[in-house]
């Protein structure tokens, strides 16, 4: 998974509005878990959200359900 | 005039691969956040017998892309509170906590700490080998 970290420190970084503004590596360590974590979490709450309407197939509907809550959470 | 329109032509074909260049990158991060958002999907829907459709997973990572933007410029603006230009993780610290998902929050809690000791482990075997060295070159 050593890609993901590497991905995860270039998005973060491009994201910074200043130059000077570096990522720290254990900061990137931490930070690839916890987008592994709202990657995982947004996964399994669309899942029960299908699960409980009975529905075989995953939707984006069920995920547009629990996105607001997620965001929230994070 | 042939000249003219050829320079033009290659101002025009330059201008658009710099352009070009800076937005792939972006475009090839996400592609490659897609591709472990989709690994993750695809396992979850295994374990419990379903199937996640591709619009579905393409909005699974267009929503974490658009989370990293919001978690960066918090970690920026928490870095620039310490007086510091280097994001560290006091700082990823300071974002979790707004989690009421508990389970994560703990979960980066423990990280943090099995980090924070590899680090003490580090620099105690770095502090050793550096004694080491300044025997070797005195002799």
């Amino acid at each position: 998974m050593f890609l993901f970290q590497e991905t995860v420190g270039k998005l973060l970084s491009s994201f910074f509005k200043e130059d000077k503004t570096k990522l720290g590596g254990d900061a990137v360590l931490l930070m690839a878990e916890m987008l592994k974590v709202f990657v995982q979490e947004a996964a399994m709450r669309t899942l029960k959200q299908a699960e409980s309407e009975d529905c075989d197939q995953v939707d984006i509907e069920h995920f547009e359900k629990i996105l607001p809550q997620l965001l929230l959470d994070f | 005039d042939k000249r003219l329109s050829s320079c033009l032509s290659f101002v025009h074909c330059f201008k658009k691969v710099e352009w070009g260049k800076k937005m792939t990158s972006r475009g090839q991060l996400k592609a490659a956040l897609h591709y472990t958002v989709s690994c993750m999907c695809q396992r979850v829907a295994e374990q419990h017998q379903r199937e996640f459709n591709r619009q579905l997973v393409a909005a699974i990572t267009e929503t974490a892309y658009r989370q990293c933007d919001i978690f960066a410029k918090d970690l920026e603006a928490f870095a620039r509170h310490g007086k510091r230009s280097t994001v560290s993780t006091e700082d990823v610290k300071l974002l979790a906590r707004r989690s009421t998902a508990l389970v994560s929050f703990v979960h980066i809690q423990n990280k943090l700490e099995v980090l924070t000791q590899e680090q003490k482990d580090k620099k105690k075997s770095a502090g050793k080998k550096k004694s080491k060295d300044t025997e070797d070159s005195t002799q």
